[in-house]
């Protein structure tokens, strides 16, 4: 038996519109209202900006022998959206899993008042996410609430419209049963926005958000990332394009294996630091 | 004509109890197998629920040794030295590769040839044999229960924790993320109980059989976690008689014609949805 089971879908045009409709109100309506912040699953009233940033103390982590990251310290402010860039092998995905909880650094902590975990929200590369497993696009983007309903309740019936609203929001409506082997790798980085939109954090990491997507995808999801940045979440990606970084990220963060620079993107992205970074390689 | 037919496909469970118990035994067997054969294969862990039939094996020789017979002797040293081992190499593949398969292989071999030189020694030819091949018509009321009691709690334990098990093998690090804790050691833990109770009746060179066969064929027809789970037993439980049945007619062994059963199902599986997949092209190619 499937515990996460999606209730039947039925294409009523009503019922889509009315959906369209309050998402949209919703989403007009929630930044004035809640300081851009809607209530959690517990009903505690998020405090915007207050608590949400990232304190990083000197943070060292190793793969057996090698050291992936030194000594890295500094702070994600709460609000804030910093792009992490960097030469491969530079440390920026173990980083984010390592602000996510999901590594235990070598050296050094996190502090943040949004860990525990709780409000944090993270992006994996496609490449973690075995594909092959038979689950669709509304299951999987349904996991999204699992602190609503955890390991092993069932979801509420009630839940299902948040899910269709989410798969409606990356504009996937019509693949909501669709097995997620069966997508193109834009439509399964949109299917895991989907999942983050409903994981509603207040801290978001994001690891290469757009890899390998085409350029529509890219827009749609970079207007994503820009509405929760607008609402005052904090967030952190990790990109290649420096353009992109260039026009859209207020802060970088240029990580070779310890960082090279971190401050305002114009004053990092400049020829001398990118020079050092990637000349370490 | 009707007699016959009574006489071939029911006649031998009536007849003698010892296909009976074979029979019940293997469809309890068959029961826990679907939804562990399920889960092992969509984590891309064949090669290690080999291992750990493997693993098994030590541990069992020696229960033998020291307690002869002893059902309940065989399966704890089973257990114990099929969890050190799994634990071992679980301590070895870490830091690597998931495709770094050297490891697991190595540990494959020197369990097996470990085991079957503490039966040698201590035992006999035939004692061997039966280890490797195991004597599922030799199987009495202690070990049925055996069987059954596992076979409940498997199917109970995957029932309840089925969401964080699947989410484990397709997005552990979201699993970490909500605070879920790995499954890996429940799995494993399901695997090795599944393993050490279907060594009496498969032997450890053919207990992964009845747990990967059925459930691989089940995969040729459908994607749907919950029809694949309930179509590998169904698929366990069909080899199962087929298997006893052919072996009582032919005079074979029933352990290897159980598996050879699952076996032959699963190629007319593969066959069955190739043949379908070419005559949907050519459909497709026909009305384009």
């Amino acid at each position: 038996m499937p515990a996460v089971r999606m209730p039947a879908v039925r294409m009523k045009a009503l019922r889509e519109l009315v959906s369209v409709v309050s998402r949209n109100v919703r989403m007009i309506l929630y930044p004035c209202l809640n300081g851009g912040y809607r209530p959690d699953p517990a009903g505690r009233p998020g405090v915007p900006g207050a608590d949400n940033g990232i304190d990083v103390r000197n943070v060292s982590v190793r793969h057996g022998r090698r050291v992936v990251l030194e000594g890295v310290s500094g702070i994600f402010a709460p609000g804030s959206l910093t792009a992490v860039v960097g030469p491969n092998g530079g440390g920026k995905s173990t980083l984010l899993t390592v602000l996510a909880g999901i590594v235990r650094p070598h050296r050094g902590r996190i502090v943040c008042q949004a860990l525990p975990r709780c409000r944090v929200a993270y992006l994996p590369q496609q490449s973690e996410i075995d594909r092959d497993y038979p689950v669709t696009v509304g299951e999987f983007v349904y996991l999204g609430l699992w602190r609503n309903f955890g390991a092993l309740r069932a979801p509420g019936n009630d839940q299902a419209e948040r899910v269709e609203e989410a798969i409606a929001a990356v504009g996937l409506s019509n693949l909501i049963d669709r097995r997620i082997g069966e997508l193109s790798v834009g439509q399964m980085q949109r299917t895991l926005f989907a999942r983050l939109l409903l994981l509603d954090a207040d801290i978001f990491l994001l690891d290469e958000p757009f890899a390998a997507v085409d350029a529509s995808t890219s827009k749609d999801l970079l207007a994503l990332i820009l509405r929760w940045h607008h609402q005052r979440r904090t967030i952190v990606a990790v990109m290649h394009d420096l353009d992109q970084v260039r026009s859209c990220f207020p802060s970088t963060l240029l990580l070779a294996r310890t960082p090279v620079a971190w401050d305002k993107t114009e004053s990092v992205l400049n020829e001398k630091n990118l020079a050092r970074a990637f000349a370490a390689q | 004509m009707n007699m016959s037919f009574y006489a071939l496909m029911i006649g031998p469970f009536e007849g003698f109890s010892f296909m009976r118990m074979a029979l019940v035994a293997c469809l309890a067997l068959a029961l826990a197998n679907g939804p562990i054969g399920f889960l092992l294969l969509t984590r891309r862990m064949a090669l290690d629920g080999d291992v750990m039939s493997h693993a098994v094996m030590p541990g069992a020789a020696l229960g033998f040794v020291y307690a002869g017979h002893s059902l309940f002797a065989l399966s704890i040293g089973g257990f114990v030295s099929g969890a050190v081992v799994t634990g071992l190499a679980g301590l070895l593949a870490r830091g690597r590769s998931r495709r770094d398969d050297t490891g697991l292989v190595a540990f494959y071999l020197i369990t097996l040839a470990l085991g079957v030189l503490l039966v040698a020694y201590f035992g006999s030819n035939a004692d061997v044999m039966r280890v490797l091949f195991g004597t599922v018509l030799a199987i009495d009321v202690r070990a049925l229960l055996q069987i059954a009691a596992v076979s409940s709690l498997t199917v109970l334990l995957v029932a309840a924790f089925y969401r964080p098990l699947a989410v484990d093998s397709f997005d552990r690090a979201f699993l970490r993320m909500v605070g879920g804790s790995g499954m890996r050691p429940m799995l494993m833990i399901l695997v090795l109980l599944n393993l050490v109770v279907s060594f009496q009746a498969f032997g450890t060179l053919l207990a992964v059989g009845p747990m990967l066969l059925p459930a691989a064929a089940a995969r040729c027809w459908t994607q749907r976690p919950g029809a694949t789970i309930a179509l590998a037993s169904a698929l366990g439980m069909v080899s199962c008689y087929a298997g006893l049945l052919a072996s009582y007619h032919g005079n074979l062994p029933s352990g290897p014609g159980i598996v050879l059963a699952g076996g032959v199902i699963y190629g007319l599986s593969l066959m069955a949805v190739g043949l379908g997949r070419a005559a949907g092209t050519m459909m497709k190619g026909t009305t384009i």
